[in-house]
């Protein structure tokens, strides 16, 4: 198979940038599925693009036709509840399925935009008048009452300006209550979020002049349209529903399918990889608990016009529990599962289970069993959630309708195609080359490390350290196990502190800085026991490295800006093209996830990764680590190529063939001193080098 | 009451519920300390220990608080509540650990602690479908002894609030023996600061994790036996506010810290009781909701500190 050689402003390969599921492998004649079971057989016509977007249609239709299908306003009233707890689902899934942050008091978001929207359209809080509410009452926000004789101010805020409004308000509270909360630990977070759950109903319950307490909010105004009023009618509030989940829908799918969903479940699978390709943690997972939470809201707001009343029993422990196995039930991370979720608990719990005990009251009495004629099984819903949610974690953990597309194996073809090797001279990639990767003689060192002391407790990992990385250059560090190699790229990148010293990059002191700004600044690595994310293709991966270096925000992201959808073409573009440095091993791959890949390719995405941020130094921890000799000298060529466009590179390595190759300058470690430095084959005969290798009396007799 | 001898009688109360909660926390700590897990299982391994002891109450022929024993009858009663819930409610956490949690060890992400959430409401439901959704008068056969600091009219030490004091004690001080002297315990230990290492040290891995089990389930029995006698009810409710502020105390005191799970337990019973005197019952959660949400947030690792270094 040939690979298409793409040049910066040709138009890539449409067979791997189009994403759509079954596109992957035009070329393929016989498609072997990596497992199959009888699951997998059953499920596998609706992993065809038109077998999804049929169905989707016939579902849409049916949901649309459902009150005319259906009369009985109990079940259009079942199933516009049910469409609140779906977009509640959706919105969980935000933050438990794609950044994968378990929020355990999910239930106070929807809470606050309930109670916001009640409090603004009842009788709860009635100010006196004031030339202040006048512009308020032009906007038809307020209404003047006069209550004997006394005039006061009566919210009539539209139900329609409340749901954004909520929204807000939610989303301002989850960005709140995430800030402090967010930097801890994933299973500390579940805690306090589980506490915050708790404090949002006593405080409802216990404020009672802002919110009327257990009785609840009362006279909260519906929903209407012109002068026609939804009043108790569930229908009108169903369709509301309906298009409140297709807006859901939309959105969590842009956001999934963008930069900022790879940014999330690149949190969600490796936070310090994450951290290192250049995404700003707190940012990210406070953007996801935000925009979690402004579901919540909006969800709240439509719960409450559609009951027209709000008490502090609707928000508790229970329905964060309940929403959380509807995403569990559907797939963490599937959007189109937690619908499904949702609306399969609900049926359970309006219709299965009332119907079940019928059935078995009827059974008790005719076998004459008071014991089971008396059973009531409509309480047992919390039961069944319980077992759902073990069941579901122990024996399908990816849902009902799985969040990862299954791949299709690669052909007999591809596999035993002959490897393409890549010469030195056949790298070439447009955006690492030019101008900035220029170095005139004598320019500034691009890395200097000057006496960095690194301190695990007592243990000095690294003591004074002085390194010298010239501008253009390769840079071997080697050093026997545990001479702090790892430590001090470690050091250089920002995740472990140092104690004293500095680092300059290009000058500028980077030293202090974290992670994610040290990568935008242009140091990108790869980890020596590879941190890729898992869950996520070759493609992603690699996206996920030019993260820094993208700029789509969530509402481009949302509403397909010109710009996003240009610059995430020129990021897939961007992607083949480094992918074909390797040839054709990466690139008929693209679409798999890094999990089945061999380790090394999987070490070739790292360093396509770390490529794709445009770093201007590339730091390489035992690159060949897992490769064989002869995949060792062509990784080697392919280092030499890079370095040949201009990229400077520190190497951690233990090949001392794969070094003497490609390094113009050979540091040796040994319990966190620097030994000694000089050209590989000075280094190779210095005797306490080979003592620290091969002990003393190698060294003699050397 | 004088005002002292109301807050004597708060640090009374509060010390009686401090203990009850250490002895819930060390449960938290014991299987976070080693699985770095949050079990929420536990709150109703708890609950389910208030429902064992009251059925061998009912045994024992005991109803409602007027059946009252003394002397070698009261003590041999309790004794045998007591021992037969713990063993209960330990070979419950075993079980819940080799059929929910095992085939899970390993797996990333927060599937484990969904799967006890899960566990948590079977366990509450069941009881719920079995012994219906109202309060239980709980038989208690303690008489009403107490002795008075003061006076009459001054704070009051119930004879039961002296018989927890000496239970937890005792459970305590034996757990903390048993971590620090016995073999399995320094496997346990050992374990906690390094799985891998341990196992290959030929440390048995599941035994130590169903011990840590049994004991921290033991201990939640317990636990539930003293909060049913100390409010004289019970309900399927009871496991989830009561392990919460027994988390927060686990917490508090650096979870998988064992003596600072116990500072931690009686911390929180002096807040509740205090908080619950001066400030007022109905905001008691919301504060200690907001030291719990305070201490993760300024020291997540407690006021001692954790006993095992962070894992990576």
């Amino acid at each position: 198979m040939e690979t298409t050689t793409t040049s910066p402003d040709s138009t890539p390969d449409p067979t791997i940038l189009d994403n759509t599921p079954g596109h992957e492998n035009v070329n393929a004649l016989h498609t072997v599925q990596v497992a199959t079971s009888r699951w997998t057989r059953l499920t596998a016509p609706f992993e065809r693009p038109r077998v999804q977007y049929a169905v989707i249609t016939v579902v849409a239709i049916l949901a649309l036709i459902f009150p005319i299908l259906s009369g009985d306003q109990a079940n259009i009233d079942a199933a516009a509840n049910a469409t609140a707890y779906a977009t509640l689902a959706l919105g969980l899934n935000i933050v438990v399925g794609f950044a994968g942050l378990l929020d355990l008091g999910y239930a106070a978001f929807f809470a606050i935009g309930a109670y916001s929207f009640g409090i603004l359209t009842s009788w709860q809080i009635t100010p006196d008048w004031g030339v202040f509410w006048q512009p308020f009452a032009y906007l038809g926000l307020v209404q003047k009452v006069v209550q004997n004789g006394h005039a006061i101010v009566h919210f009539t805020v539209s139900f329609w300006i409340m749901l954004p409004v909520s929204a807000f308000i939610a989303a301002f509270f989850g960005v709140l209550f995430g800030a402090p909360t967010l930097r801890l630990r994933g299973d500390y977070l579940a805690i306090v979020t589980l506490g915050f759950g708790e404090i949002v109903p006593i405080v409802a319950r216990n404020w009672t002049g802002l919110t009327n307490g257990a009785a609840g909010l009362n006279g909260i105004a519906g929903a209407q349209i012109g002068s026609y009023h939804f009043g108790i009618n569930a229908t009108p509030y169903y369709y509301v529903g309906l298009g409140l989940i297709a807006f859901l829908i939309f959105v969590s799918t842009r956001l999934r399918d963008g930069r900022i969903g790879r940014a999330w479940m690149a949190i969600r699978d490796d936070e310090i990889a994450a951290s290192a390709m250049g995404i700003h943690l707190v940012r990210f997972k406070l953007l996801a608990f935000g925009i979690g939470a402004g579901f919540a809201g909006m969800s709240g707001t439509f719960y409450v016009a559609k009951l027209q009343t709000a008490t502090p029993d609707m928000f508790g422990f229970p329905v964060s529990v309940m929403i959380l196995v509807m995403v569990v039930l559907g797939g963490l991370g599937s959007i189109w599962g937690v619908v499904l979720g949702a609306i399969l608990l609900q049926l359970l719990q309006t219709w299965f289970l009332g119907s079940l005990t019928q059935w078995i009251d009827a059974l008790g009495t005719a076998i004459g069993s008071d014991y089971i004629s008396s059973l009531d099984l409509t309480q047992a819903s919390e039961l069944i959630f319980g077992i759902i949610l073990v069941a579901m974690m122990l024996y399908r953990r990816e849902g009902l309708i799985p969040a990862a597309r299954r791949q299709r194996a690669l052909t007999t073809e591809q596999q035993h195609a002959s490897v393409q090797r890549r010469a030195a001279s056949d790298v070439r990639l447009s955006q690492i080359s030019g101008e900035r990767y220029a170095h005139a003689p004598g320019a500034v060192p691009m890395l200097e490390i000057n006496d960095v002391t690194v301190r695990f407790g007592g243990l000095v990992a690294l003591n004074k350290i002085n390194i010298t990385v010239p501008a253009g250059s390769v840079v071997a560090v080697i050093g026997p196990n545990g001479s702090g190699k790892s430590t001090l790229f470690n050091t250089i990148t920002g995740l472990t502190r140092a104690a004293e010293g500095s680092i300059l990059f290009n000058g500028a002191e980077i030293l202090g800085l974290q992670p994610h700004e040290i990568l935008k600044a242009g140091v990108a690595r790869t980890f020596q026991n590879l941190r890729l994310f898992p869950t996520m293709t070759v493609l992603d991966n690699i996206l996920v490295g030019q993260h820094a270096r993208l700029r789509s925000g969530p509402i481009g992201t949302v509403f397909w800006g010109p710009s996003n959808l240009k610059e995430e073409k020129v990021a897939r573009s961007w992607v083949l093209e480094i992918a074909e440095i390797f040839g054709n091993r990466l690139v008929p791959r693209l679409n798999h996830t890094v999990e089945g890949l061999s380790y090394a390719n999987r070490r070739r995405v790292e360093i396509s990764r770390a490529l794709a941020s445009r770093p201007r130094i590339l730091l390489l921890d035992e690159p060949t680590a897992g490769m064989d000799t002869s995949e060792s000298l062509e990784l080697a060529e392919q280092i030499k190529g890079l370095n040949a466009l201009g990229l400077t590179i520190l190497i951690i390595e233990h090949k001392l063939d794969v070094v003497t190759r490609i390094a113009s300058k050979v540091i040796v470690l040994d319990h966190g001193e620097k030994l000694t430095e000089g050209l590989p084959d000075e280094v190779r005969r210095n005797e306490a080098v080979l003592t620290a290798y091969l002990g003393r009396g190698a060294a003699a007799r050397a | 009451m004088t005002p002292f001898d109301l807050l004597l009688q708060q640090l009374i109360n509060g010390l009686s519920l401090g203990a009850m909660y250490a002895l819930l926390a060390l449960g938290f700590t014991i299987v976070y300390g080693i699985l770095e897990l949050i079990n929420f299982s536990h709150f109703n391994v708890f609950m389910v220990g208030s429902f064992i002891a009251m059925g061998v109450l009912h045994l024992f022929g005991i109803e409602g608080q007027s059946v009252l024993l003394h002397g070698l009858p009261l003590v041999g009663v309790l004794l045998v509540v007591l021992v037969v819930t713990m063993i209960a409610c330990g070979f419950l956490g075993v079980i819940i650990e080799r059929f929910a949690l095992r085939p899970l060890r390993g797996v990333k992400g927060p599937m484990a602690m969904i799967t006890t959430i899960g566990v948590s409401y079977i366990l509450s439901n069941v009881v719920l479908l079995t012994q219906g959704a109202n309060e239980k008068n709980y038989p208690n056969p303690i008489p009403h002894w107490s002795f008075y600091i003061g006076g009459i009219n001054g704070a009051r030490i119930t004879v039961f609030q002296i018989l927890i004091w000496v239970i937890s004690t005792l459970l305590m001080g034996g757990l903390f023996w048993f971590v620090q002297r016995s073999r399995l315990g320094k496997a346990m230990r050992a374990t906690a600061q390094d799985p891998d290492a341990a196992l290959m040290m030929g440390v048995e891995v599941n035994r130590v994790i169903m011990t840590a089990f049994f004991m921290g389930s033991a201990l939640a029995g317990a636990a539930g036996l003293i909060f049913s006698l100390y409010y004289n009810f019970t309900s399927f409710g009871i496991g989830f506010s009561a392990g919460l502020r027994a988390f927060t105390a686990a917490v508090l005191g650096g979870i998988g810290n064992i003596p600072g799970a116990m500072v931690g337990g009686i911390i929180i019973g002096l807040i509740e009781s205090l908080a619950g005197q001066y400030i007022a019952v109905k905001w008691a959660d919301v504060i200690i909701f907001s030291i719990l949400v305070l201490v993760l947030i300024c020291r997540p690792a407690g006021l001692f500190g954790r006993l095992a270094p962070t894992k990576s």
